[in-house]
């Protein structure tokens, strides 16, 4: 049953970074795509937590970790590229 | 017409690729990879196999391979040097949350990063993806500041001495235990899972994990600073 | 037939991020947009690799393609558009 749960929230979160990706592909400005990057990232942290949890291995959580450290650099450069900073 | 010959040929190679993988792959692996499995974690004492694998079994291509990385930047930066005559333009200044941000985050991804090279050899990690990390630590400062010094004289000595420390841990396995990058006659293989076992793997890769993260400093620092060409066109 | 589980579920809509935004990356006009497809890619490919049951190289493509690769793009399309002009 907690296996259950786990593929459903795997599949729920899956179903979110298609619809973040229709945003990448739709936004007509550069900040739309900046926070669809930044959701997309958001959403793949927790769903390689889960999957360390799922699939009951503790090193899968250090992916997760490098993600969640590291994720915001890519928007911040966006953003600092946006106002002709970088 | 150009688009649609490249679609044809790109359809037309992954169906061959696809028709040709079962009949190219062997169906079964040689002996000299039942021996890794079967033996790595045994012989080094660490356990993670990947590692023991990249800087035991194959010492000698991680070898290279920080050669070609040392090679690569020294490259970049020759071609991307400061010129007289060339200007950058003036940077906007960043905004108060991210100058404050890259000051309180900077330490923090440094830790992490030396915490992922020095456990490469308990957790998944090691030396090139600790000193990644810590090139993303720079970046972050280099995008708070654009005109931030960085130290370029000790980050060169840093860089050149831990490529002579990993030669010379190889050349300290040639003499003592027979073999160049030698690991089990070196240093004491130690416990299973403990910070100080397997032999000198975890001094190999702190030396690659300093080398990388201050090559791939130098390597941000010098393309924010260079200057587009406007002469040549 | 082999069982099939949410789990595959998973990884065909992983692949599916994957190939929208490879074609993206290709065929985009704006060079800023291409960047970040290729990000994107680096992320979904990520995934996979862990997936996989490749925590290492997932923790590789994770440190080089979250920040590194994204920035050094940029900067590079920054300096060259002061050569050709912008948005060509």
């Amino acid at each position: 049953m907690a296996n259950l749960l786990l593929e459903l929230a795997l599949a729920i979160g899956a179903a979110g970074t298609l619809l973040a990706v229709v945003r990448l592909v739709k936004g007509p400005r550069a900040a739309s795509r900046a926070v669809a990057l930044d959701v997309l990232t958001l959403i793949t942290m927790p769903m390689m937590a889960a999957y360390g949890l799922y699939a009951g291995r503790q090193i899968y959580l250090d992916v997760a970790l490098v993600y969640g450290i590291l994720s915001f650099l890519g928007v911040t450069a966006l953003a600092r590229y946006a106002d002709r900073g970088v | 017409m150009k688009q649609i010959i490249s679609i044809i040929a790109i359809v037309t190679i992954g169906f061959v690729l696809w028709q040709l993988v079962p009949i190219a792959m062997p169906s079964g692996f040689g002996a000299v990879t039942h021996h890794y499995v079967a033996d790595g974690l045994k012989d080094n004492g660490g356990s993670n196999l990947v590692t023991s694998i990249v800087v035991n079994y194959r010492g000698f291509d991680t070898l290279g391979e920080v050669t070609v990385l040392f090679l690569s930047v020294s490259g970049a930066a020759f071609v991307l040097r400061r010129r007289s005559g060339l200007e950058v333009q003036e940077p906007v200044p960043a905004s108060e949350i991210v100058q404050t941000g890259a000051r309180m985050l900077f330490a923090p991804i440094v830790v992490f990063g030396a915490y992922i090279f020095v456990h490469g050899h308990l957790t998944p990690g090691g030396g090139f993806q600790g000193g990644a990390v810590i090139a993303s630590g720079v970046l972050l400062l280099l995008l708070a500041n654009r005109d931030r010094a960085l130290p370029h004289g000790l980050l060169s000595w840093v860089e050149s001495l831990s490529g002579f420390g990993f030669v010379l841990a190889g050349l300290a396995g040639l003499i003592v235990a027979g073999s160049f990058l030698a690991n089990k006659g070196v240093l004491p293989l130690g416990q299973w899972n403990r910070l100080v076992s397997a032999g000198v793997i975890p001094i190999i890769y702190i030396l690659i994990g300093l080398k990388v993260g201050s090559e791939l400093s130098v390597l941000l620092d010098v393309m924010v600073h260079a200057a587009g060409d406007e002469e040549a066109n | 037939m082999n069982i099939v589980t949410w789990l595959n579920l998973v990884d065909l809509l992983v692949c599916l991020v994957v190939i929208i935004s490879a074609i993206g990356a290709a065929v985009h006009r704006n060079l800023l947009a291409a960047t970040v497809f290729a990000g994107v890619v680096s992320l979904a490919i990520s995934f996979l690799f862990l997936r996989l049951a490749a925590p290492d190289v997932a923790m590789t493509e994770a440190a080089i393609g979250a920040g590194l690769s994204t920035v050094i793009f940029l900067i590079a399309v920054r300096r060259t558009e002061e050569v050709e002009g912008k948005d060509q």
